[in-house]
């Protein structure tokens, strides 16, 4: 099957996914989880509509554009208000598409923040720090249909301050939790990370 | 329902607490991390604001927001009410209850008042009490044709598609096109009619629950037929409490007269904005968050329960069976529109005007004095002052589910769309990124009267990456208003 990225004719198999064939930056998408088309910064343009790259199969003839100077705009933007509102210090992979993006976070003056949020050490092996979470939910995901069927992690609230939690918001050891740590694995800002390498 | 649904069961135990909050999970057959996700998002659940509340709606916006404030101990958000506006609501842990002229009207006894409604096709010239008085104005008629096979399903969708009916809701999708696909689906197919109307400055859907039942009704049979659907939801906003008594009852009295081919049923709306969205709404009916799907697969494919679904909004089904009475070129002649008229204007109420009536001649018939703009649509809408605009579907500007909210010299509009983005960061659900954060960014910029043109634009293309309408349509109000500034 052939279709065109930025002017170029690629060939690619029945079923691949765009993200396959463009180069375009991911937050939420993980080969393991089913999280997808969530953080929006895969978006490209195909055939002139907005679509996610990780969720969207290549067709035969397909046009897609993955640098238009709106969808520069996107990215760098979504990049910024992430910046701006929660701690990505340990996300270093992030601050280099900011800075290759050019983005200001502090264009945007004040906003409401998830910074600042309490870290929750409530079991021996890993944090929950939800200053960092930019909500992906590959974690919940991971616990639940995605890898382990555990379903030991739930969603909390909506909007700005939505971030995942446990049932009923118990302690971790009070959930049906197993410690796997693919949580851990999946999160990509170290929102959960172990404690054996907090000092 | 295919199996127990959570939200029911929830409701069924409120208030609740963690162990109610566990067998609801264990009798829907979920885990209990997507019960909790449940109760940590509805607001029924999380907890209700108590107390006196002030509808926080573009009418009220515009009336000294502020000072009418002070006399509430919180808000609420839009309920169809702003032909009233302003208006107080008192929540107490037993009862909701409406301030209505002097009184307090619990919601399972306000209906909007019927002298607001004027038309002829769509709204009912007296108010209809019961079945008797559906048939005495020529209803059931289609209904009885289909069923004696004068009619066939077959014949319905062509009738729908020579008259061009496009979706109400505001998406203005062709409904012939969503009846076809899922006609062609394989059984069991659904029909949901989406009765969850809570885009601010509209109130059409909430009269003509309140006060047309059958119409509503039978339209949304026909689409049942039309398709072979097997079952029917009304999936109406918890919060009309006597519409959904009122559909309760009509329900009932079709089913003793074996006048209901098939299941009809009402499902209480999760109580958000968010939750008109097709795919929220079906996921809210699953059990879940109301959280928008991507798409595709469409409903019409892969809509409840995985099921081909048809889900259409009241008015267009409202249509159907005026539609099949008058016939597709004569309802097409004068195709009817409900309008929403409300803020400065002498009559505020629901309009039904033929599609097309420019917007000066709307206002004149709401007996508008002095308008300095208008907000076309609602929250997802535009303000304007073209009063020349045609209120048709595909033009210059998005007529949304048709509501004007007019507006005096003296309005501050910037404290109108402070309203807006407020509500839009209110209702944003949170699972994609550009939506939450876009509009949190968005109430702090309105907030402080930015005018930069650049943030704007970078605020537009950002919010227009969102995964559904409710963030696509963010900013549309927001850019308007400078573009109407920019204009005087």
């Amino acid at each position: 099957m052939r279709l065109r990225v930025d002017g170029q004719e690629v060939e690619t198999k029945e079923g691949a996914l765009l993200l396959e064939v463009a180069r375009v930056p991911t937050l939420c998408h993980h080969p393991q989880t089913e999280t997808r088309g969530l953080c929006r910064l895969c978006l490209v343009e195909a055939n002139g509509r907005l679509v996610p790259a990780c969720a969207t199969e290549a067709r035969e003839g397909l046009e897609v554009r993955t640098e238009t100077e709106e969808l520069r705009a996107l990215r760098k933007t979504l990049l910024e208000w992430l910046f701006l509102t929660t701690d990505l210090s340990l996300a270093p992979e992030l601050r280099t598409l900011l800075e290759e993006y050019g983005g200001e976070p502090e264009r945007w003056g004040e906003v409401p923040r998830r910074k600042g949020r309490e870290a929750l050490r409530d079991n021996p092996f890993f944090l929950r720090d939800y200053a960092r979470c930019v909500n992906c939910r590959r974690c919940v995901d991971a616990c639940g249909d995605g890898i382990m069927g555990v379903y030991a992690l739930a969603m909390e609230g909506r909007g700005l301050l939505a971030h995942p939690t446990t049932p009923l918001d118990r302690p971790l050891p009070e959930t049906p939790c197993v410690f796997c740590g693919n949580c851990v694995q999946v999160c990509p800002t170290g929102a959960l990370r172990p404690l054996s390498l907090e000092v | 329902m295919e199996k127990p649904s959570l939200l029911p069961l929830l409701d069924a135990r409120l208030p609740l607490t963690e162990a109610k909050v566990a067998e609801a999970a264990r009798l829907a057959g979920v885990p209990l991390a997507q019960a909790w996700g449940v109760v940590r998002y509805y607001p029924r659940y999380r907890g209700l604001p108590q107390g006196r509340l002030l509808v926080d709606d573009p009418v009220a916006r515009a009336r000294g927001f502020e000072a009418l404030l002070r006399e509430a101990e919180g808000t609420y958000p839009p309920l169809g009410l702003e032909a009233l506006a302003p208006v107080y609501l008192r929540f107490t842990p037993e009862e909701r209850y409406v301030e209505w002229q002097g009184q307090l009207v619990p919601f399972s006894e306000f209906r909007l008042p019927f002298a607001l409604g004027k038309g002829g096709r769509l709204l009912p010239p007296e108010p209809i009490l019961d079945l008797e008085g559906y048939r005495a104005l020529g209803g059931l008629e289609a209904l009885k044709r289909l069923g004696q096979g004068l009619l066939t399903p077959e014949g319905v969708v062509r009738a729908v598609e020579e008259a061009g009916l496009l979706g109400r809701g505001g998406a203005a999708f062709p409904t012939h096109l969503k009846l076809r696909a899922v006609a062609q689906g394989q059984p069991p197919k659904y029909v949901v009619v989406n009765a969850d109307e809570s885009e601010p400055g509209n109130f059409k859907d909430r009269f003509l629950l309140e006060h047309h039942p059958f119409l509503v009704l039978e339209g949304a049979l026909l689409a049942a037929l039309a398709v072979g659907a097997e079952r029917v939801y009304l999936y109406v906003r918890e919060e009309f409490q006597a519409a959904i008594l009122g559909l309760e009852a009509a329900i009932g009295e079709l089913r003793e007269a074996g006048l209901l081919p098939l299941p009809v049923e009402v499902f209480p709306s999760g109580g958000l904005y968010i939750c008109g969205e097709e795919t929220a709404l079906l996921e809210s009916m699953e059990g879940r968050r109301a959280e928008p799907r991507l798409k595709p697969p469409f409903p019409v494919e892969r809509g409840l329960w995985g099921r081909p679904t048809l889900v259409q909004n009241v008015e267009t089904l409202a249509n159907l069976p005026l539609i099949l009475r008058e016939g597709p070129a004569a309802w097409r002649q004068k195709e009817p529109k409900l309008f929403s008229i409300s803020g400065d204007v002498a009559e505020p109420g629901l309009y039904e005007l033929p599609l097309g009536t420019l917007l000066g001649e709307a206002l004149r018939r709401a007996g508008a004095a002095e308008v300095q703009a208008v907000l076309l649509g609602g929250a997802a809408g535009v303000f304007t002052r073209d009063l020349a605009f045609p209120l048709r579907y595909r033009e210059r500007l998005p007529l949304g589910a048709g509501a004007l909210v007019a507006f005096g010299p003296g309005v501050d509009l910037w404290e109108v769309l402070e309203g807006l983005a407020h509500f839009f960061r209110e209702e944003s659900c949170g699972k994609c990124f550009p939506c939450p954060l876009g509009t949190a960014v968005q109430l702090e910029m309105v907030r402080r009267r930015e005018r930069d043109p650049k943030l704007l634009a970078d605020l537009a293309a950002t919010l227009k990456g969102s995964l559904c309408g409710l963030g696509q349509s963010a900013h549309w109000a927001y850019q308007s208003l400078l573009e109407v500034e920019g204009a005087a």
